[in-house]
């Protein structure tokens, strides 16, 4: 993800561009939709249906040039939004008003005919965004180079991967040039270097003076992104404003939730059995504590916590190293904490007991971690019992925005100034 | 007039659309766009052999006062009919077709239809084409084949007009679909296609001549007749219905599909 320096701009009244007022859309949710006439007639009543609200008394204001997020969990009425803005449907009750040229990117390539050719999918998909044949003969070749599809273009689009399929219908609903580009969750396609080109490009809009509205799921995108941002919640707005504390809020309910959640108990599904024949020690749970002690399944960066592991003896052994294995989502080991050799081993008797690593300040950063643990002799020649991918730990991102597996607790100093001059 | 203006706005879609529909119809098939040819052809020669040759229906004289050719007689009606069972039909198809992409992008939920209707005439003008042609060969030819254009754009208005009724309709009720098919059944012989309509003012019982009489259809293929097979400027008073028959079903027609389309969106 291309890290973009945000530029925040503050609202200004005087050019709002899309102004949501007190708006509420119910969907109806037909149980037994009496498409058929049989039925209608039948039944001589209408059809059983539940109200469903989508969103409830949202009111929203977004000015020109900045770039809006809308945060929430799923079915929280974001996508709803969207399509109230881009005039897809109508709201319930109160208005949406949109001032300028809307481009809504629902879902890339909607529209494209399978038989017919990248190129001539170009036009029909940039008609449907409201772009005339003058103005795409003016951007085809640009729209073809950042598809990157190269001779493909002039092939069917059914024989494209779905690679070059959301990257043909990106490439063509970002040239469009709107007033106002609406994006739902469509970003995260394509490759690295494709992905890296959409950001730069969304960036080159906005310094043109568009106006971004999108939906994500990405943070991260939303805080180095956006310059204000609404948190959505069962329909109705939770919160709005700058966007760094519109996701601190959100951030905020979503670790208690996600603790509450994902509860306190320890072993996961993911544990894999690989212990060792020794039976003099057996490491049994592995909790991890939050700042105050309590236990939790979610850390947050740069926060305390504590893994504690809880061990039963058989026999009194001296004091075995402890450690444990932090591995990434995606299988990168990230580190491995474990005790080292000491001078005068003690002994634990039989019985049990657990003992405690300490983090004062997590250097994690968000995302998923697996856990495994092990004792090894004094010596740490020989396994006493191991545990592989014993359980995992959320890490939800802090009020700093971390980017990589690690954030590396440090502090940017002032630049020095060597003063002028060939010295 | 907002509407009409907006709808303008997306000509560039409808034109899209259209050559969309045109370009992928036969892309696979190996005779191509000869099939917008053959289909109509072996209509016009199965109804030719059936009610020409077997039930020998008698084909009025022509305009140039010596040919009487039941298939001729047959083809100027039957380019009226085709077009308006394209269209009518067309409608519900293109707007169940466009439904997913209406869930995903804003445009007038009108433009599927009248892309339909384009794609129509254009095979439309291909028949008329022929026709022509076949005439200048049989001698039967007169400045009455200019007047086609303007009945033809009557019978568009009318056509679609009936159309996105029906689209609509066919989006809440699917059924309307089957009906219709029933009821293009129905329409097709109640309208003097396949027989004159003098037939029926001999024959039929008099509600029968009522119904057929005041169905647009009958004068629209009265009119196409006049022009291409009779070679006389259809009866003002038939020209003068036709307009006005065309506007109001038209603008009644979209007024009922502004006010109701409004969310169709949602239930498409």
């Amino acid at each position: 993800m291309t890290l973009l320096l945000p530029d925040r701009r503050t609202t200004d009244a005087a050019d709002v561009v899309v102004s949501v007022d007190d708006v509420s859309k119910r969907f109806r949710l037909y149980k037994d939709r009496s498409t058929s006439l049989k039925e209608r007639v039948t039944r001589l009543r209408r059809s059983v249906y539940d109200e469903y609200w989508a969103l409830k008394n949202v009111s929203l204001e977004v000015s020109k040039g900045t770039t809006y997020g809308l945060i929430g969990h799923n079915g929280s009425g974001k996508s709803t939004l969207l399509r109230l803005m881009a005039g897809i449907h109508r709201p319930t009750s109160g208005t949406v008003d949109v001032r300028g040229r809307v481009s809504a990117l629902l879902e890339l390539g909607a529209g494209f005919h399978p038989e017919l050719t990248g190129r001539e999918n170009v036009y029909l998909n940039g008609s449907i965004l409201g772009l005339g044949r003058k103005a795409i003969n003016a951007k085809i070749d640009e729209i073809v180079e950042f598809a990157g599809l190269g001779e493909f273009i002039d092939s069917p689009v059914k024989i494209y991967s779905s690679g070059m399929f959301v990257r043909l219908g990106f490439s063509v609903a970002v040239h469009v040039e709107p007033d106002i580009l609406i994006i739902d969750e469509v970003i995260a396609v394509g490759d690295e270097d494709f992905q890296r080109r959409c950001f730069d490009h969304l960036y080159r809009l906005r310094s043109q003076g568009a106006t971004i509205i999108m939906v994500t799921h990405s943070l991260n995108l939303v805080q180095t992104m956006c310059d204000n941002a609404a948190w959505l919640d069962h329909g109705e707005l939770r919160a709005v404003g700058a966007a760094p504390d519109v996701v601190h809020q959100y951030l905020d309910e979503v670790n208690v939730v996600e603790a509450e959640r994902m509860g306190v108990a320890t072993t996961d599904a993911v544990e894999v059995e690989a212990r060792s024949a020794h039976d003099l020690i057996s490491i049994d749970e592995v909790e991890f504590l939050g700042p105050g002690g309590t236990p939790t399944r979610v850390a947050v960066t740069r926060e305390p916590l504590t893994v504690r592991m809880h061990w039963t003896t058989r026999e009194p052994i001296e004091v075995p190293l402890f450690s444990f294995a932090v591995e990434s989502e995606a299988g990168v080991y990230v580190a491995n904490p474990g005790m080292r050799t000491g001078d005068e081993p003690g002994k634990l008797p039989v019985g049990s007991g657990y003992v405690d690593y300490r983090i004062d300040e997590l250097a994690l950063g968000p995302g998923q971690y697996t856990f495994s643990v092990a004792a090894h002799d004094h010596s740490g020649t020989t396994v006493l019992d191991k545990r592989e991918r014993f359980l995992t730990l959320r890490v939800q991102p802090g009020p700093r925005v971390v980017f990589g597996l690690v954030d590396m607790l440090g502090r940017w100093e002032l630049p020095v100034d060597r003063g002028a001059g060939d010295g | 007039m907002a509407y009409v203006t907006q709808v303008w706005g997306y000509r560039g879609l409808i034109g899209n659309l259209a050559q969309r529909e045109l370009k992928s119809r036969y892309k696979r098939s190996v005779l191509g766009w000869l099939w917008s040819l053959i289909n109509p052809a072996s209509t016009l020669i199965i109804y030719t052999i059936v009610f020409g040759t077997i039930m020998r229906i008698p084909p009025p004289v022509a305009g140039n006062g010596e040919l009487k050719s039941f298939a001729l007689f047959l083809f100027s009606a039957l380019i009226v009919w085709n077009f308006f069972n394209g269209v009518v039909v067309g409608s519900m198809g293109a707007l169940i077709g466009a439904g997913p992409l209406l869930k995903k992008v804003y445009f007038p939920p009108e433009c599927p239809a009248i892309a339909n209707v384009l794609t129509v005439l254009i095979q439309t003008g291909i028949e008329a084409g022929i026709l022509v042609a076949v005439m200048i060969v049989v001698g039967n030819v007169s400045w009455t084949f200019l007047l086609f254009p303007y009945i033809l754009v009557l019978l568009m208005l009318f056509s679609l007009g009936i159309g996105m009724v029906l689209s609509l309709l066919n989006v809440y009720l699917r059924d309307i679909n089957y009906l219709v098919g029933i009821a293009m059944n129905l329409l097709f012989y109640g309208t003097p296609i396949v027989y004159p309509y003098t037939l029926v003012e001999e024959n039929a019982p008099r509600w029968a001549e009522i119904v057929v009489t005041i169905n647009p259809l009958t004068q629209f293929v009265g009119a196409s007749r006049d022009v291409f097979y009779l070679l006389q400027a259809p009866s003002p008073a038939r020209i003068i219905g036709l307009t006005a028959v065309s506007f109001v079903t038209f603008a009644a027609g979209w007024a009922i599909f502004v006010a109701k389309s409004k969310d169709v969106s949602e239930e498409l």
